[in-house]
């Protein structure tokens, strides 16, 4: 119902946006229409870089550099042969290049797929790089891509650019351009492909748990953002219809990151405010470098001044409004209507052996984190791992889920070796993990999160995201995955914070949510990362109860790592023991209890210590005794 | 290619090498600190240039005085930089604190148009450093490649003195590990991140006032690719580390020069060089020569 309605609202608000650029040209002089248009473009512009960098989270300053493959692929195209052979005086053309042509709405899509060509070109190797280098690196791609530009005048023109380009974009073309891409990218992001892509922003690490493999999301992502770059430069190109290197400074990326910093990093809706206003401001500042004429005063211009300002309302936004207009907001006309809530639904996994670990090593250069675990798990086990501060536990943990490799010895997990995967591998293989420092995506809602979790279980592809309405598995399994969230949601007794942002849940319920999401992945294995730290007694008694309780109702196997010996000595059936990576026990509650090594290992007591010191030491001897 | 030709380009790198190397400095000192990478710092270095240019030149102010006034012009407005555009932001994510340095970047470069106007001005050189000293061999050196270069390393020289041998050396150092235990053992952080600003714009300034000595202008949009490529060559050397940002700039200004010299026809590549080594140490080395390896706790 909700949804017909806001259709509906949707489709008249096109229709009458239609019908004003239908009568733009009567209304609005020139110097409007231009700027109407510019604002199309940049909001293309915007929104790409947005997808790039506010909600996958990949900080770029390339956008120049794929404006100008774009806007060269398709001037390059457009021009005729006449033209061509006109324009390049100091080198000639190269023959194939000048009679080469397309019709414009070709052309620029033609440019937008070369952007992306090349865009993938540069985020395969470059996006293992993270932070402010992925942003240098790019950076330094967008000036090479100039560079060449300049020097490759039988292709280019070089320095004396293009000239003459024929106007087509006209006011339809460049809002057509931005409603097809508008449409593309809302949807893209209301699937649950989208919430991946913010999942990846808000915790690369536990995106990676989730069974996704991050790395990909991130090249979708990153191309993608590209055809946009290369869509928006080819419309700019043939907009004023002259182009050469130097309108593709970093200073063209500056603005289009101030566009989606005033507006909002990660909305979409903050980014086309964004380009209204600053695109806006920019053209009604030139005011200020022109001479004025107030009766008989004249106030000559002041080349430079517009820019002064405009740093100027760029630092005074960042320090004192830095989320921008909208923050991660999205307009939604159901802000002009009482709000109705929605109500969900139900649904269940079986093996003997399922994990076990050999021989693990674990060493950082000559420390040894982990030296010599070995330990089986059963079907239906819950085994705790236990010992002091530094023993190892955690990289035990980050070994058998994938974050680490082991310097040696295997890992078997339902029979078959996992040893060198992945962690989103081994997610997929059936393994979840918890952290100990809660690791949520944080500006996700409380549902979105779990969903994040069931996006390996879905079989439609990125791509078809694009355009739901075409296919419909998209929103069929997203429904079907929504319902099971909430269904989850439900017993782990969430369900009333589903659309709250994950972040301000109070602390347990956090911690819940964290092994929500975990099981949203189906795991036959999960893994717990101090379950109870920071609970209270009574706390701590409730989490006894529920994790026995998610054994047997999700049919689990549980390992966990847990300092609080009360909840640990309850609810495990085994007790592994490591001190200093060092696998000094392993038995029962009750063995583990009476074991001296154990009690010394955590209180330090002197006769033990001695113990522990020989078991040590022969641990060593062993080894040497090996070599 | 003979011998006079050859001691020219090595000189020629030699001297630009370095000046990018006390620009890397800046950069590296700011990011080590702060972990931000301060995109207006190009933008010090044409204030330097500009501050000097005033002086002796407009005001026929002596030399020497002229250098002063300018450094500490400059570090002057290093330090309103960091006090108006970065310190209020430092509990925000780095994101705000990047964007406010573009911010402010853009601002003095536009404010000096506005000032100055945009029209590059010529700088008359100081006879004296221009007056070539032959050698054997017919080898003809001018004084300013030599001095630029001597200037730099003993300038770094000293700024490796104070991290390594001073306390404020010492609690910058200790800012750059861990900057929430620094403060709990009783140091005024901001006071040491002003003192890391402010050495850095000073050093910036030297190497703006060479720069406008060894290619005899100033411009409003000078600092833009010197920035930049020192910025490249302080990740190249690995970022944090003042011996490696000198070491950067001198492999940069080695390759900018040699391969020019030995390749004629890749002049119009130039600039693309730096970006290329750039790229290539991220890929293969991602924390420079001299850094040190992160690991993003699990």
């Amino acid at each position: 119902m909700q949804r017909i309605r806001n259709l509906i609202l949707t489709i008249i608000a096109v229709v009458l946006f239609a019908f004003f650029l239908d009568k733009a040209p009567e209304l609005l002089n020139g110097y409007w229409q231009r700027i109407l248009n510019l604002i199309a473009i940049n909001a293309i512009l915007a929104l790409s870089l947005n997808l790039i960098y506010g909600i996958t989270g990949m900080f770029s300053l390339g956008h120049a550099g794929f404006m100008a493959i774009g806007a060269y692929v398709s001037a390059l195209l457009v021009l005729s042969p006449a033209q061509k052979n006109a324009m390049w005086i100091l080198e000639d053309i190269y023959p194939w290049l000048l009679n080469v042509n397309a019709p414009f709405i070709a052309s620029i899509i033609i440019a937008g797929i070369v952007a992306a060509v090349f865009g993938l070109i540069v985020a395969l190797p470059v996006l293992r790089l993270g932070g402010d280098y992925l942003g240098i690196a790019t950076l330094g791609f967008a000036e090479i891509i100039r560079i060449l530009i300049t020097n490759t005048a039988r292709l280019t023109n070089g320095s004396l650019g293009l000239k003459g380009i024929p106007a087509y974009t006209t006011l339809f073309m460049s809002w057509g351009c931005l409603g097809v891409v508008l449409l593309c990218m809302v949807c893209m992001l209301r699937s649950n492909f989208g919430g991946v892509l913010r999942a990846v922003r808000d915790d690369e690490v536990a995106a990676k748990m989730m069974g996704i493999n991050t790395f990909k999301v991130k090249v979708i992502a990153f191309t993608l953002g590209c055809f946009g770059g290369g869509l928006g430069g080819a419309l700019m190109g043939n907009l004023i219809t002259t182009i050469d290197p130097r309108m593709f400074m970093i200073t063209q990326t500056y603005n289009i990151l101030m566009i989606i910093v005033v507006g909002g990093l990660g909305s979409v809706t903050g980014s086309i405010i964004g380009s209204v206003l600053v695109t806006t401001m920019l053209e009604w500042l030139r005011f200020v470098e022109n001479p004025i004429t107030i009766g008989s005063i004249n106030i000559p211009g002041i080349p430079g001044m517009r820019m002064v300002i405009f740093s100027l309302l760029l630092i005074i936004v960042i320090i004192f409004r830095r989320e921008g207009i909208m923050g991660m907001r999205e307009f939604s006309w159901d802000i002009f209507f009482p709000k109705a809530k929605p109500k969900p639904k139900h649904e269940e996994s079986n093996h003997e052996s399922v994990l076990e670990v050999e021989d693990i090593v674990l060493r950082f250069g000559g420390l040894s984190a982990i030296d010599g675990l070995n330990f089986r798990i059963n079907h239906g086990q819950i085994v705790g791992l236990i010992g002091p501060n530094g023993a190892g536990k955690t990289s035990a943990f980050n070994v058998i889920s994938g974050f680490y490799k082991p310097t040696s010895g295997t890992i078997k997990f339902l029979g078959k070796s996992i040893g060198g995967l992945s962690p989103d591998e081994v997610c997929k293989a059936g393994m979840s993990r918890t952290f100990q420092n809660i690791r949520l995506f944080g500006h996700e809602t409380v549902l979105q999160n779990v969903m994040t979790g069931a996006r390996i279980r879905q079989k439609y592809s990125w791509w078809m995201s694009l355009m739901p309405f075409v296919f419909t598995d998209v929103l069929r399994e997203d429904s079907a995955v929504k319902a099971q969230a909430m269904n989850l949601l439900e017993q782990l007794g969430l369900s009333e914070f589903a659309e709250e942002k994950a972040s301000s849940l109070p602390y347990g319920a956090q911690r819940r949510l964290e092994i929500a999401r975990a099981l949203a992945t189906r795991p036959k294995l999960l893994l717990l990362d101090e379950p109870a730290a920071g609970m209270n007694p009574q706390e701590s008694d409730e989490l006894m109860k529920f994790i026995r309780r998610l054994r047997d109702e999700f049919d689990l196997t549980i390992l966990l790592i847990e300092h609080d010996m009360k909840v640990v000595m309850n609810v495990c059936d085994y007790i592994q023991v490591l001190d200093q990576g060092i696998h000094i026990a392993h038995g029962t509650p009750e063995e583990i209890k009476a074991n001296p090594r154990v009690i010394e290992a955590y209180l330090g007591h002197e006769d033990t210590d001695k113990e522990t010191d020989r078991i040590i030491e022969r641990h060593y001897a062993k080894k040497e005794g090996q070599k | 290619m003979n011998l006079n030709i050859f001691v020219q380009h090595f000189i020629n790198a030699l001297s630009l090498g370095s000046l990018y190397g006390l620009v890397a400095v800046g950069y590296t000192m700011v990011y080590g600190i702060l972990r931000l990478i301060n995109f207006a710092h190009g933008d010090i270095f044409m204030l330097g240039a500009y501050f000097v240019y005033f002086a002796t030149i407009v005001y026929k102010l002596p030399w020497a005085v002229g250098v002063v006034i300018a450094i500490i012009g400059t570090t002057i407005c290093g330090l309103l930089v960091d006090r108006i555009a970065y310190k209020p932001l430092r509990e925000a994510p780095r994101i705000s604190a990047l964007i406010s340095a573009i911010g402010v970047s853009f601002f003095i470069e536009n404010f000096a148009v506005v000032v100055f106007t945009g029209m590059p001005r010529p700088v008359v050189q100081p006879p004296i450093l221009m007056q070539p000293i032959v050698l054997p061999g017919d080898v003809r050196l001018i004084p300013l490649g030599i001095l630029v270069p001597i200037v730099a390393f003993v300038l770094v020289g000293c700024l490796l003195w104070l991290l390594y041998r001073t306390k404020p050396g010492l609690a910058m150092r200790a800012i750059s590990f861990d900057i929430e235990t620094t403060r709990m053992m009783g140091v005024s952080v901001n006071r040491i991140i002003a003192l890391a600003f402010g050495l850095g714009s000073a050093l910036a300034a030297v190497a703006g006032i060479l720069w406008a000595l060894r290619y005899p202008r100033v411009e409003p949009f000078m600092g833009m690719t010197p920035g930049i490529k020192a910025f490249i060559a302080a990740v190249f050397g690995g970022i944090g580390s003042v011996p490696g940002a000198m070491i950067g700039g001198l492999i940069l200004g080695f390759v900018e020069i040699m391969s020019v010299a030995f390749f004629p026809t890749l002049s119009g590549y130039k600039d693309a060089f730096a970006f290329c080594l750039l790229i290539l140490i991220l890929l293969f080395r991602p924390t420079g020569l001299l850094g040190e390896r992160l690991e993003d706790k699990i």
